[in-house]
């Protein structure tokens, strides 16, 4: 979009051809609590106060092996069975899909979950980019094929990995960065807004190493992380999920807990839970 | 007009001039028992004289020759107005306090935090705030809200809403009983269904909407604040052209203090913070550049000190730069509790 378009608002976008209508905050009320997808277990559920909200943006961050993918897949295959009844659009990044995990994670009884995944594999900013106003045609234009349920859920693995190979850290590339990570998430919040989807993206960790940088700061292994991309792509998402980990204790069994960093809808606070074979799950401080 | 032109009987018009009384700024200088003393006539005769060249200077005022730009005021008349003038409750006392009561109507405010200080809880809580009723200490008002990030959580709002309604009726025990129409007001329904809730996902439409605001305000005129959460987020993509984004930001600041002015209302601007590199380190600045600092009136920034929030007023045309800590409790903004308990050992 040419920024000369700025003059002229009422020709640039097909979406502000009539006048801007105002909403009334109380009818969407019971659309906003009924739109919660669920993480599939009541007690991570509770600490999300009904699960993930639709039309907005959450991050779930936290260092390798603490869950992320473990989540987005088991997401994609609750979505089909909550009410919200959707099938999901899976873009990862980090190659190659697990789709090994995402089988042993769907139930023997239900092989059909699979069908309601869709998988495309993102390269590139790009491509990402590219595929994102994809999904925009898929989602306005829904799908003939009359057994695929609609589109509700949009998961990235991982947001981070886009950005690893091809930014340098001088000024001119990372305000190049910053930028991609405006427009992306601009993206995903319009499909999120337009179509009432449940947008997932998930990010690594990096090490602290200055003091005060104004991102959120977790203790994760015996490290101190935030999440990555810095404080730019912080201001990109709505919700902030920070996953961690103790350092490991004595008994070789480490903690892990889901923490609510910022979200506009909820308190700061956290909650412990499990990985088994079957999936993610919100472990009871009295169970330990 | 001048003495000559006055409507009072031509005898005491010859006396004034006779007297020296050349101009309508001589008369008001003078009391009615020298006038009386100066004219050789009755007292109360001096008192309808005085009162007419009152009426006739008060005329003037209102649109004769002597006021250069039509609809000018004086300092005068703009403290006394701005004295009169109501504040909205941000629902922290400590930040009401370096408020100078709270946010100001026909001021443009703007107020920046890093992700998860509380920006869009701030704004929530002010749309809900400006409907407190009159007779609770609140402007009964309405508001806007302009939502270019997607943060406004209508299960949140509610919640607030709620919150603010169960402060009312404390410090207000009797409201409920009094209003015959208080039944049917405060319900948190009511708070919501008084927001007008605009969703905005490209710049463009930020623009479009900011633009017919005009029309929109010009017939809702119970508005009493308008907030954007955040004016920043589209601005940060898409523009190549930094001076063309400096001045389409610029048109936009200087519209929105015309309607804050033209209808009476507050103007809050949530905007991001980003990392700025100055001398050598890398420091937290406020988004969207040097130029854009001047576009607003009042500039509060949020902040983090330890596990507490703080706000610190950055610029105020009359107040000093002082911080206060708050907190975001379930209810929405309120004081923290720390600072509550320090003011009491204080008492």
């Amino acid at each position: 979009m040419r920024p000369a378009a700025a003059t002229h608002p009422s020709n640039s976008s097909s979406h502000s051809q009539q006048e801007p209508r105002a909403a009334n905050p109380l009818l969407l009320l019971p659309s906003s609590r009924a739109a919660k997808l669920s993480l599939g277990c009541p007690i991570l559920d509770r600490l999300l106060s009904g699960g993930l909200p639709a039309a907005s943006v959450t991050e779930i961050a936290g260092e390798s092996a603490s869950g992320k993918t473990q989540l987005c897949l088991q997401l994609a295959l609750v979505a089909p069975l909550s009410p919200m009844s959707s099938s999901c659009l899976f873009l990862h990044s980090d190659l190659p899909f697990p789709l090994r995990r995402l089988r042993g994670l769907a139930p023997k009884s239900r092989p059909d979950l699979l069908d309601h995944v869709l998988v495309a594999a993102a390269h590139s900013t790009s491509d990402l980019l590219s595929l994102l106003s994809r999904a925009q045609h898929l989602l306005t234009h829904p799908n003939d094929s009359p057994r695929r349920l609609p589109i509700r859920l949009i998961l990235l693995d991982s947001i981070a990995s886009l950005f690893r190979a091809d930014f340098d850290a001088s000024p001119a590339d990372l305000r190049r960065r910053s930028a991609l990570f405006f427009r992306i998430s601009a993206k995903l919040k319009e499909l999120a807004h337009r179509h009432q989807c449940v947008v997932v993206v998930t990010n690594q960790v990096v090490d602290v190493v200055e003091g005060e940088t104004g991102n959120t700061v977790e203790w994760s292994s015996g490290r101190r992380v935030s999440p990555a991309l810095g404080l730019a792509w912080a201001n990109c998402v709505n919700t902030r999920l920070f996953l961690t980990r103790d350092a490991d204790g004595p008994n070789g069994c480490s903690r892990r807990r889901m923490k609510v960093a910022f979200a506009p809808h909820l308190p700061e606070r956290a909650c412990e839970f499990a990985i088994r074979r079957d999936g993610v799950f919100g472990v009871e401080p009295s169970e330990r | 007009m001048e003495i000559a032109d006055l409507p009072i009987c031509t005898s005491h018009r010859a006396k004034l001039l006779a007297a020296g009384y050349s101009s309508l700024a001589a008369l008001s200088a003078a009391d009615p028992p020298r006038l009386a003393l100066d004219l050789n006539i009755e007292i109360p005769e001096a008192e309808d004289i005085l009162k007419i060249a009152v009426c006739a200077n008060k005329f003037k005022g209102a649109d004769g020759p002597s006021s250069v730009i039509k609809g000018a005021q004086n300092a005068w008349d703009m403290l006394s107005d701005e004295q009169s003038r109501k504040h909205i409750n941000t629902g922290s006392g400590d930040l009401n306090n370096i408020l100078g009561g709270g946010i100001h109507c026909k001021e443009v405010t703007e107020i920046g935090g890093v992700p998860g200080i509380g920006k869009t809880q701030l704004g929530i809580q002010l749309a809900i705030n400006v409907q407190i009723p009159v007779e609770c200490g609140g402007l009964g008002g309405k508001s806007v809200y302009i939502d270019t990030e997607g943060s406004f959580m209508v299960e949140r709002v509610y919640q607030i809403a709620e919150g603010c309604i169960s402060d009312i009726l404390e410090y207000f025990p009797h409201y409920q009983n009094k209003a015959p129409s208080g039944q049917e007001k405060l319900k948190p329904e009511s708070f919501l269904a008084d927001i007008y809730y605009f969703r905005i996902c490209s710049y463009t439409e930020q623009i479009a909407v900011i633009n017919y605001l005009e029309k929109f305000l010009g017939e809702h005129k119970d508005v009493r604040i308008v907030i954007i959460d955040s004016v920043t987020f589209h601005f940060r993509q898409d523009f190549d052209d930094m001076a063309l984004r400096t001045r389409v930001l610029s048109g936009l600041s200087l519209k929105l203090m015309k309607l804050a002015k033209t209808y009476n209302l507050a103007v809050v601007l949530l905007n991001q913070v980003t990392t700025k590199f100055t001398e050598g380190s890398f420091q937290l600045t406020l988004a969207l550049g040097d130029s854009w600092s001047h576009s607003c009136t009042n500039r509060l920034i949020l902040y983090w000190d330890g596990n507490l929030r703080y706000a610190y007023l950055d610029k105020s045309p009359s107040l000093p730069a002082v911080s206060a800590p708050y907190a975001v409790t379930g209810k929405g903004v309120r004081d923290a509790v720390s600072s509550n308990r320090k003011r009491a050992r204080v008492m």
